[in-house]
């Protein structure tokens, strides 16, 4: 099933596997270092899903290509960024002028083809609008249906539903810029721009993972717990590893049981106590619908070492990591371990919806009407970004956003499943609090922005986001603060960073000019 | 008797200037921004922070040199983004024309003892191997440089005694001596300083001297930049086009020029773009010629990572000129603004100015070009340099 290719890292050639994502190949050639920080600290991938761009190299001659977000094939050429060639560029092709933009037209784009982002496309184009769906990931699904191979039973009617109601996919691209009626979309791999004309837009962009600093956070070889999840699904094979899941929510549950099926010795550390989580066990009585699959995630995990109110405050290693301090309430334990996974619960991925201008609630979700319209006319949002609520929310959110896109009203029905899910993604989020020590596990000489390599003791006379990053360059590099600022929140700096253009880094622009019309 | 008291509205490079002058000549100084911390709010965070000797007119040329020479000594020279990095500016010429009025330039700088020199043809790329090989020569400026002004504003004011900082306090009205904050708290001091960029008289109580309310105008000139990622730093000098300060002053409509800053951090800020108006959302549409424009003077920086893109408003003047001096008519209410794109460089100066005139003190500059009071009372529409 699995084709084996070769390609070339700082010119040695190594094996890989053709579809694997670039990261999870570099990975299983003991390449966990991808890039150098501006300090010389050695760094690896984080996310592995395109935020944190800690995975970024020159890939086939392009700069800060985001390797997790890359599918392997025969020949590609890897340099990393761990020493930059600062010698004088190439010519961009179309000379000073540029060529000409390649342009979409289109009744309705929607961002991100997750659950919702599928579902609105679906329900918009079965009642005739034209639509386009773009995703900057390897393949459709988001989240919780990235596939390699065959698709997840779940997803496969959504996928297939979407083909036959003549979805236009692009795949691979990120949405970096633009306003109503207009998106700007860069490949993710070369650069390459397109831009697209539509009526409305859905916005399903989900989630990304909450990372809070500790001692030891930046090594490569500690990741997110999602993450983890992402470069299982991508290809990275940890059968046989020592792995900690730590952190909190219940994606840690999803992580640890996909990492023991994948053959690795799992230990799962969850921060918050046993009495917090049993606020849930009157929603999850009420919704019969969730029992089963309960049943069979508590079974899957039958046997791997548990600790409950328990969180990891230092990682040790270097280059690599090698093992993990986990506070328990019985004391310390330090653990050798050959991963980390971890990851502070959810936060709503809300960069493209504030770009295009959408008002956000004081929780920090999109502000949406039953409609799932945002505060802008025509823009609508669904899913993750509209408040973490899991899968079921964002498929019902994704359907009434694309009925509403196209003109027509959902069923009541409907509607009043997603006031059930709302409910349902708060009574998990109020079982998971997170304890106050966790925003001051950092010492002042830990690192708090990767990207620049600013520490916690940079930041400690200021009070303002704002001062953080112009002054103190936090939020400066390419993720543009995605990791950073929900740290450095913790760390009572107030207010918000502004949103601009490039929403999400991409190459620089290469403009395929044979294909421009 | 009371020490002598200062109100500085605007913690932006200039008030924060003015700020550090003031309290050196013992003043005590209240200095009142809307903004969380200093040079975080207005145009000081947006500028580009080319520390720049500018020949276009004998007066402005003295203020930069000035304020060239002022940086120089308040800040270590190559010590990355919190001091004064050295790195020249090279005018470029695209034509035989362009280069002849850049050697007419260096002419003028020479006798005002600024140091420069022309290059040409293989003389240029020595200097720059990353410039179109199509580019004609280039003017020179060795002693110019760059300062990351944030950063360099939030030093000099921790460098500063006595001052009182409050940061989250808007000011809703200023009259002769007296300042109201938005909740309606008045204060009076000896002296009011208005450092408050664009918005410079917009809260001036105009009841008390309507006449100069009418002649008085600042105009806002919105400008595109963008930055590039680390590992690009592919040029030493900060690279302009000769015709950049095209459309800096006076009635403009779209003007774009190539003007490219090395940062010490390895990366390149590139601009820039003037079109009349305050700072707005970045419009892809000017954010591209912009980079197209570079692209033509820099071959390849299309191609580079862009981390962000952002806009920034200059304050313009109907006559081209900083106003640096009291508000006509008024005893204790004094400008220092209107810089346009030369603010940064020109701020430790233009305070060196006000600080000696709130002081008394012999001027080290002609105060006459920048005097507020100099605009002809005359029709209000303007006139363009
Ligand atoms: C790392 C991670 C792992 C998770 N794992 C699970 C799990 O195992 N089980 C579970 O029930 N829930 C999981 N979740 C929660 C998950 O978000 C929801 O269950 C569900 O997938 C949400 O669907 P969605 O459509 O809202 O978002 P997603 O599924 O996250 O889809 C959003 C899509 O938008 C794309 N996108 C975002 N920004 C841009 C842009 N600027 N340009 C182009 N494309 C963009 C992303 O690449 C992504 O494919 C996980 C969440 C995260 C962050
Ligand atoms: C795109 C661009 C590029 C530039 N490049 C350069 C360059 O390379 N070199 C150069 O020398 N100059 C450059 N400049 C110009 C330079 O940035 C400005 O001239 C300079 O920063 C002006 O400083 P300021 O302190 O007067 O104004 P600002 O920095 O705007 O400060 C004014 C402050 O007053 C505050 N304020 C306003 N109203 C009130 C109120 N009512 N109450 C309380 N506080 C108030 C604001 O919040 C703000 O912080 C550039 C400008 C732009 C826009
Ligand atoms: S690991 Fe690729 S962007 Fe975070």
């Amino acid at each position: 099933m699995t084709k084996a290719v070769r390609i070339t890292v700082d010119g040695a050639s190594l094996l890989a596997q053709e579809g694997q994502s670039l990261t999870a190949a570099l990975m299983m050639a003991g390449v966990s270092a991808i890039r150098r920080s501006p300090s010389g600290e050695a760094r690896g991938a984080l996310c592995a899903m395109g935020s944190c761009h800690e995975c970024r190299a020159t890939v086939d001659g392009v700069r800060g290509v985001r390797t997790c977000l890359v599918p392997v094939k025969e020949g590609l050429r890897v340099e990393r960024e761990m020493k930059l060639s600062r010698l004088p560029l190439e010519p961009s092709p179309g000379g000073d002028e540029g060529g000409a933009l390649q342009v979409i037209e289109t009744g309705l784009a929607v961002i991100g083809a997750g659950p919702a982002g599928l579902a609105a496309a679906c329900a918009a184009a079965e009642l005739g609008m034209k639509v386009v769906i773009i995703d900057e990931s390897m393949g459709p699904g988001g989240r919780i249906w990235s596939h390699r191979h065959d698709p997840p039973l779940a997803a496969r009617s959504w996928l297939e539903r979407a083909r036959e109601a003549g979805v236009l996919k692009l795949q691979g691209y990120s949405v970096f810029s633009g306003r109503a009626g207009i998106l700007d979309v860069a490949r993710v791999t070369d650069g390459k721009r397109v831009r697209i004309h539509c009526q409305s837009m859905v916005v399903a962009t989900g989630a990304m993972e909450r990372f809070l600093p500790f001692p030891g956070w930046t090594l490569p070889g500690v990741v997110g717990a999602g993450a983890l999840q992402s470069l299982i699904k991508g290809g990275l094979n940890i059968d046989g590893r020592r792995v900690l899941v730590a952190g909190t929510g219940p994606l840690l549950l999803a992580v640890a049981r996909l990492a023991k099926e994948s053959g690795a010795e799992v230990i799962l550390a969850e921060q918050s106590s046993l009495a917090d989580r049993s606020s849930l066990a009157i929603p999850l009585l009420l919704s019969p619908s969730r029992w089963k699959p309960a049943r069979q995630l508590l079974k899957a995990l039958g046997g791997i070492e548990r600790y409950s109110s328990s969180w990891v405050t230092e990682a040790r290693g270097g280059p690599g990591l090698k093992e993990v301090v986990l506070r328990t309430p019985a004391g310390d334990r330090v653990m050798e371990v050959e991963g980390l996974a971890i990851g502070y619960g959810l936060i709503p991925e809300t960069r493209v919806a504030v770009g295009l201008g959408c008002d956000l609630e004081p929780t920090g979700a999109v502000r949406v009407d039953s409609l799932q319209q945002s505060s802008i006319a025509g823009i609508y949002c669904a899913g993750e970004p509209t408040g973490i609520a899991g899968c079921e929310a964002a498929i019902d959110e994704g359907l009434v956003a694309g009925i509403a896109a196209a003109g027509k009203t959902p069923k009541a029905g409907l509607l009043a499943r997603v006031r059930r899910h709302r409910f349902w993604g708060q009574a998990l989020e109020d079982a998971h609090p997170l304890r106050e020590d966790l925003g001051k596990l950092a010492c002042d000489s830990e690192i708090l922005c990767r990207c620049e390599d600013v520490t916690v003791g940079d930041v400690s006379e200021i009070s303002s986001i704002r001062e953080a990053r112009l002054i103190h360059r936090v939020g400066m590099g390419p993720c543009q603060g995605r990791i950073c600022e929900s740290a450095a929140l913790c760390q009572s700096l107030s207010g918000s960073d502004t949103i601009r253009p490039p929403w999400t880094v991409v190459p620089g622009e290469n403009q395929d000019i044979s294909s421009a019309q | 008797m009371d020490r002598h008291h200062v109100i500085i509205i605007g913690a932006g490079i200039v008030g924060v200037s003015c700020a550090h002058q003031l309290s050196q000549r013992g003043s005590r100084v209240t200095l009142i921004e809307a903004g969380p911390g200093p040079g975080v709010q207005g145009a000081t965070a947006a500028g580009m922070g080319h520390i720049v000797v500018n020949d276009g007119d004998p007066d402005l040329l003295k203020l930069c040199l000035r304020g060239r020479e002022m940086w120089r000594q308040l800040l270590e020279e190559n010590v990355g983004d919190r001091g004064y990095w050295n790195t020249g500016t090279l005018w470029l010429a695209e034509d035989e024309e362009q280069l002849q009025s850049l050697e007419r330039a260096r002419d003028r700088l020479h006798s005002a003892g600024v140091e420069s020199h022309t290059v040409q043809g293989a003389g240029l790329f020595d200097l720059e191997p990353a410039l179109n090989r199509n580019l004609t020569g280039g003017l020179r400026i060795p002693h110019d440089g760059v300062v990351y002004a944030p950063k360099v504003t939030a030093r000099l004011l921790s460098q500063a005694t006595e001052v009182e900082s409050r940061f989250g306090t808007r000011v809703t009205r200023v009259g002769d001596g007296v300042v109201t904050l938005e909740d309606g708290t008045e204060m009076k001091a000896d002296a009011v300083v208005i450092a408050s960029g664009v918005s410079l008289l917009e809260n001036l109580d105009g009841e008390q001297d309507s006449r100069w309310k009418k002649i008085l105008k600042i105009l806002p000139r919105e400008g595109h930049l963008a930055i590039t990622a680390r590992g690009t730093g592919i040029l030493r000098h900060h690279v302009v086009e000769a015709g950049y300060q095209k459309g800096a002053h006076g009635v403009v409509e779209e003007a774009i020029a190539c003007a490219i800053l090395p940062r010490p951090t390895d990366q390149l800020c590139l601009g820039s773009s003037r079109r009349p108006g305050r700072a707005g959302a970045v419009d892809p549409g000017v954010m591209k010629k912009v980079i197209d424009r570079c692209e033509r003077f820099v071959p390849g920086v299309r191609r580079l990572p862009i981390l962000r893109t952002w806009t920034g408003a200059r304050a313009a003047t109907v006559d081209g000129k900083p106003l640096i001096g009291p508000v006509p008519g008024w005893n204790r209410t004094w400008l220092a603004g209107g810089f346009e794109g030369l603010g940064i460089t020109q701020a430790p100066a233009a305070a060196e100015l006000l600080a000696q005139r709130i002081h008394a003190e012999t001027c080290t500059l002609d105060a006459g070009p920048w005097d507020p009071g100099r605009m002809p009372v005359l029709s209000a529409g303007g006139r363009s340099d």
